[in-house]
């Protein structure tokens, strides 16, 4: 069997494709969902079903308040990516939230009582949904919100995996062009129409 | 098929395969601006609260900017103190805090973040500048003009003008899957492995989501 870089490329440009189409066309329309927060359907998301509760716990035990937020989730069955307050801990509290594309909690533990204080919401479909394109249990202006969910790492690494993907599909593509010849001249004019289009946006807003 | 049904076809398929190169080689930088910020937004940290420049200006002629929730009307009025101060940008919300008699109005671009606090009782306005790198501002266009604070979002010509940009990748990169897999399922040859590879996709698409919602 002969090896022919243009076939493999090519075939990769497929095959990337195909197998990245749910999570394009995920991220896609929840990249419209978001863009657009005054459509109807969007407007829809932001629909949430609040639920308050108060429930008596043991004495979060753990080294690091991590170890001990997951304590309190444990004893209150719940799961997902922690958040800290921005302010810090009060004292005899014990304060975070923890948040997933379905639902989410604010907890709020008086230590004190050992008396834990939950507001639990239920997010629209739609909006666990859009969700699903900002799942990623970090933000970068916020270095203390640090991911410690392994399924918010598995969905991150799948972000990383389509981006990455789409980068080497794009770079595929412009080989796959340039061997064309017929289509040489129209193909790098609407190549640099879109550096240009790209370029000079980035350049006129910086 | 007839040989006209058969030319048709052809036509057909050279218009998509022609649509899929030309506007996938238009959008691809657009693409690659979306693709490269994920890493930065999944895997960067930056010190935010670490302002690069810091002025004070007195005596600013203050707009009234009444309170209450946020509406076009406030930041029309916020537009005209940023006019006077030089600043401009897509206003992120307009805060009055009645107990320190103070205004907070942050203001974004790609590659600059600016806050300003005005003292309403010493009529100052304090300007904090934050300059970002480019990776950062690549990061704050991908996330332009974003679900928050709905009802004035887009107060920026430029944010109003990516918005239209953003869009356009997505609807041409939704034609572009949708041709690609017409164009796929033309090529007999790749049928059977494309079938392949798209049923691991959805194993693992649905499997992600899955474990996430279970």
């Amino acid at each position: 069997m002969r090896f022919s870089a243009e076939g493999w490329n090519r075939k990769l440009h497929y095959y990337l494709g195909l197998y990245f189409l749910l999570f394009l066309w995920l991220f896609s329309l929840t990249g419209l969902l978001l863009n657009h927060p005054r459509w109807a359907l969007a407007q829809t998301s932001f629909q949430r079903i609040e639920r308050r509760y108060e429930t008596p716990i043991d004495v979060p035990r753990g080294e690091t308040d991590l170890a001990r937020a997951r304590d309190v989730m444990r004893q209150l069955n719940l799961e997902g990516e922690i958040d800290w307050p921005a302010s810090g801990q009060k004292p005899g509290r014990f304060e975070f939230n923890v948040s997933r594309p379905q639902d989410a909690s604010t907890i709020d533990v008086d230590l004190t009582r050992t008396l834990a204080m939950v507001r639990h919401f239920d997010n629209h479909p739609w909006a666990t949904f859009r969700i699903f394109h900002t799942f990623s249990g970090s933000r970068y202006n916020a270095p203390a919100a640090t991911r410690d969910w392994a399924l918010t790492t598995m969905w991150t690494l799948s972000m990383d995996a389509l981006a990455a993907g789409l980068v080497v599909m794009v770079l595929g593509s412009y080989y796959m062009w340039y061997r064309l010849k017929p289509k040489r001249r129209l193909g790098a004019a609407v190549l640099i129409a879109g550096f240009l289009a790209c370029g000079l946006f980035l350049a006129a807003l910086m | 098929m007839t040989r006209v049904e058969s030319m048709r076809s052809k036509g057909f398929y050279t218009w998509t395969r022609d649509l899929h190169l030309y506007l996938g080689l238009f959008i691809s930088p657009f693409i690659l601006l979306f693709a490269a910020s994920v890493f930065f937004l999944n895997h960067a940290k930056v010190a935010a609260d670490v302002a690069t420049s810091e002025e004070t200006v007195q005596n600013v002629e203050i707009p009234d900017v009444g309170d209450g929730p946020q509406s076009m009307e406030r930041v029309a009025a916020a537009k005209k103190l940023l006019d006077r101060l030089h600043v401009t940008g897509e206003i992120g919300f307009v805060q009055y805090q009645r107990k320190e008699r103070r205004l907070v109005i942050p203001v974004s671009k790609p590659g600059l973040e600016t806050r300003i606090t005005v003292d309403l009782d010493a009529r100052s306005a304090s300007i904090s500048r934050r300059t970002t790198g480019f990776w950062e501002a690549l990061a704050y266009l991908h996330k332009m003009p974003g679900p928050h604070n709905a009802g004035i979002r887009g107060n920026w010509i430029g944010t109003r003008a990516w918005q239209w940009f953003a869009d356009g990748t997505i609807y041409l990169m939704l034609f572009i899957t949708v041709s690609g897999l017409y164009l796929w399922f033309s090529l007999r040859a790749e049928r059977r492995i494309g079938v392949m590879l798209l049923a691991a996709g959805a194993v693992s698409f649905i499997g992600a989501l899955g474990a996430i919602l279970r």
